[in-house]
């Protein structure tokens, strides 16, 4: 049983990789049996998903039961989660209780993180040259000013054509080659681990 | 002259002496009688084929009453005696049933369990002892083949005689009926009758009778005093002719009891001895001064419990120490290091706090006052919003258009502005809305803004229904290529449980290519670039249009699609300034002093990281100077 059941775990990756690839490529004979895989593949992630949240919910009730209360986060963590849930049950996902949970603490919380991030970033860059007086790091730093005095319209002085100019290059050519190469290597190296999984060389599923 | 052997230490003595001269030991009851002067010495017989037909006939009959005499135990002798004594019944008289009972009691073995099995042992030895008091019958337990001719070495089937039967009807010297049985005596005649029928029988060479003769030694060597009983089982012996020839001589086999109290002296080894003289001797238990023997001491096989070790390990108190000393390192590694307090008012904590004040007061300024200093940025120059424009004034009213919520609420400071005008229009153009969205906080976005449009157009009291919710779609990439192919198996139902497909105008979509647009709003480049490659594929056969709504980080990586030849993505609004543009565009101007504060943020942004890389720089060159000083 143990060596049969990594086979036949085997078989049905390779075998269902191969119909979802084949239906790309001949949609009138396996778009049919595509869709189906997609749709349990969907199932499976929806549920992964709720696995996932209840893992989190076991993880830090372990930690409140162990610790008590040193460990307050999780306290809030698991009083925010349950609260949450009950509320959006009972309201429905875009009743006005679950809309107000959403405006009047997701929002301003994602929002002041993001605020946050540009402080802390702004200050790490005032800081950059005094800590690492490098070439590379004056050449960032001089890309970040060149990009940000294009990006608007300067306070009282208005717009500067050849700095839009230049941070439209900066941001179509060097940055997108750049991102461009990353992509390029990813999609090779999915390439090359989709052929290995369809041929059954690796097996993420065990065996 | 015939000698007794003193069972006891083994010596001959004469036959009229009653004890041993050596010993003591009394002679009659259970001394061995020694072979005659005229005889050869005492011999243990032994097979030897070379010996039948050397052995004459004259010499074998004394032999077998010699080797009768032997077999004979003492306790049957002391038996014997005491019946001699106590009943007085004289030779040739049968023996009373009372006497004969006496003695079968005696051969039976008291301490052994009466069982057949048993029985049928006994039976043997005593047959094979009536047997061996005979002519010399083999009696041994393996069977032994006499070769009739010695040189040849052949044995011939039909030149064998039947060895019981034959010869009882052949003996003429002395016939069964003019002999007074004991009754005891004929099941063991009987079984004796079945052993020898079973052996090997006496080859006999052909043409050859076997004599009747009865050797006048044999009466002549025989004891006065052994009675008749003793002497019937001579009677079924056929004795040897002198013609026959000679059958072989086989060992006697004798009791062990017996054999342990033979005189070692009369025997000569043939065997070679194996040296004890090193070996130990065995002091307690009853082999005791044994040698070369397993001692039977009840200390050598006493069962003793095993001894117990300690599984502690013996350390010294300075290995000790150092394990402690491990122990505590190892504890101190899985223990979090609590972080050095600082304090509250530091160098670094005032310089941040004034970068923040330097950077959050403008903007409060500019969004309090609602200034309108900094020119609109416009809609030409902003490539993307333009085209988007077009699109979306291109769709007519009721069609079914999707839009993906998949950007992060974080992100809604930048991209409402475009998202609010983007609703609003297709509000305004009642457009059916489709909601869906890849993040799980899209759902409530959505929901969000699209109550949040329909109260600024028509107030608290109305309410926009040409929209559905499909909510969530879980799995990302494949959950997209689900929802391209069939959306609904993918998102069969609305997040209220409607079955929104079979209500117009969603009954009429079949794939995703049936709607009117397909409208992303994202943050995230890679989901963008997931929606191009999984949906966008299916959208070109149908001409639906796919519009992008992003950020400024993403726009970078999405702008080449939209610069593609043919593109692959038909509109594009990113950031603050295209949803700023986009909004120039259709009319809706909803400043209220965010490009302003965009505006100086950006400026102050910029002089801070002037003012702080000149700091920097100066107070490090100053630092390398007093260092080269020094």
């Amino acid at each position: 049983m143990k060596k049969i059941l990594p086979i036949t775990n085997a078989i049905i990756a390779v075998f269902s990789g191969v119909l979802v690839l084949l239906g790309y490529f001949f949609h009138g004979v396996f778009g049919g049996v595509q869709s189906i895989l997609i749709g349990w593949a969907i199932i499976l992630a929806a549920f992964a998903l709720l696995l996932g949240i209840l893992n989190l919910a076991i993880v830090h009730i372990r930690k409140v039961r162990l610790e008590g209360k040193k460990n307050i986060y999780s306290l809030v963590l698991l009083i925010s989660l349950f609260l949450t849930m009950i509320i959006a049950t009972i309201s429905g996902p875009s009743g006005s209780w679950t809309l107000w949970i959403f405006n009047t603490f997701q929002v301003p919380i994602e929002i002041s993180l993001l605020a946050v991030l540009a402080i802390v970033l702004l200050v790490a860059g005032a800081r950059l040259l005094s800590r690492r007086p490098k070439w590379y790091t004056v050449l960032f730093l001089v890309t970040v000013l060149l990009v940000l005095l294009g990006s608007v319209p300067l306070f009282l002085i208005g717009e500067v054509t050849p700095l839009t100019a230049l941070r439209s290059w900066l941001s179509q050519v060097p940055a997108v080659a750049g991102a461009r190469g990353l992509l390029l290597g990813v999609a090779l190296g999915t390439i090359a681990t989709g052929l290995r999984i369809l041929m059954g060389v690796d097996r993420p599923y065990g065996g | 002259m015939t000698d007794i052997i003193c069972p006891l230490c083994g010596k001959p003595n004469p036959p009229d002496l009653d004890e041993c001269l050596y010993c003591q030991a009394p002679l009659k009851t259970s001394g061995f009688i020694a072979p005659s002067e005229g005889q050869d010495e005492f011999v243990p017989p032994s097979f030897q084929p070379g010996d039948a037909g050397e052995v004459g006939d004259q010499e074998r009959q004394p032999e077998s009453i010699t080797s009768l005499e032997q077999a004979i135990p003492d306790w049957l002798k002391q038996t014997e005696a005491n019946f001699l004594e106590g009943s007085e019944v004289e030779p040739g008289e049968a023996a009373p049933d009372l006497v004969s009972e006496q003695i079968a009691s005696l051969l039976n073995e008291p301490s052994i369990p009466d069982n057949a099995e048993k029985t049928v042992i006994d039976d043997d030895w005593l047959a094979s002892l009536l047997s061996e008091a005979g002519v010399g019958e083999p009696a041994p337990d393996t069977p032994q083949e006499v070769p009739l001719d010695v040189e040849t070495g052949a044995v011939d089937a039909d030149k064998t005689v039947p060895p019981f039967d034959a010869e009882i009807e052949d003996e003429q010297y002395l016939p069964p009926d003019q002999i007074e049985k004991p009754e005891w005596l004929h099941p063991l005649e009987a079984a004796s009758t079945i052993k020898q029928e079973s052996e090997i029988p006496q080859i006999v060479p052909e043409g050859r009778v076997a004599p009747v003769e009865e050797p006048e030694e044999s009466e002549g060597l025989a004891q006065p005093d052994i009675p008749d009983w003793v002497k019937m089982p001579d009677l079924q012996v056929k004795p040897p002719s002198v013609n026959e020839p000679e059958p072989l001589i086989v060992p006697a086999e004798l009791p062990g009891w017996l054999e342990a109290l033979r005189p070692t002296d009369a025997i000569s080894p043939s065997e070679p001895v194996e040296d004890v003289s090193t070996a130990e001797i065995v002091t307690a238990g009853p082999l005791v001064g044994l040698r070369g023997v397993i001692s039977a001491h009840p200390s050598a096989i006493r069962a003793r419990k095993p001894p117990t070790y300690s599984i502690k390990l013996r350390v010294t108190d300075e290995q000790r120490s150092r394990v402690e000393m491990m122990e505590a390192l190892l504890a101190d590694e899985q223990k979090p290091k609590p972080l050095p307090s600082q304090p509250i008012i530091s160098s670094r904590n005032i310089f941040r706090l004034i970068i923040a004040v330097v950077l959050i007061l403008p903007i409060a300024w500019m969004i309090i006052t609602g200034g309108q200093r900094t020119s609109n940025p416009q809609p030409g120059n902003i490539p993307g919003v333009v085209d988007f424009t077009q699109q979306i004034q291109l769709l007519p009213a009721g069609s079914p258009v999707l839009l993906a919520f998949d950007y992060e609420a974080g992100f809604s400071g930048e991209m409402n502005v475009a998202i609010n005008t983007l609703v609003t229009q297709l509000m305004l153009k009642k457009v059916y809305m489709t909601l869906v969205a890849t993040t799980p906080s899209g759902p409530a976005l959505a929901e969000n803004l699209i109550k949040q449009v329909n109260t600024s157009l028509n107030g608290s009291s109305g309410s926009y229904t040409n929209y559905t919710d499909l909510g969530y779609i879980p799995g990302g990439t494949i959950g997209l290529l689900g929802l391209a192919t069939s959306p609904e198996v993918v998102l069969p139902y609305s997040i209220e449980g409607i079955n929104v497909w079979t209500i117009a105008p969603l009954n009429t979509i079949s794939s995703i290519g049936d709607f009117r647009a397909v409208i992303v709003m994202t943050n995230d480049p890679d989901t963008a670039r997931v929606w191009i490659e999984q949906v966008g594929t299916l959208l070109q056969p149908e001409s639906t249009p796919l519009l992008i709504i992003t950020s400024s980080q993403a726009e970078p990586l999405i702008y080449p699609y939209y610069k593609a030849v043919p593109s692959q993505v038909q509109g594009l609004v990113a950031g603050l300034v295209g949803g700023l543009a986009y909004s120039r565009t259709v009319g809706s101007v909803q400043q209220n002093g965010l490009w302003d504060a965009f505006s100086i943020g950006i400026t102050v942004s910029i002089l801070i990281l002037l003012i702080g890389s000149i700091i920097g720089v100066t107070v490090k060159m100053l630092a390398s100077g007093k260092k080269m000083e020094n």
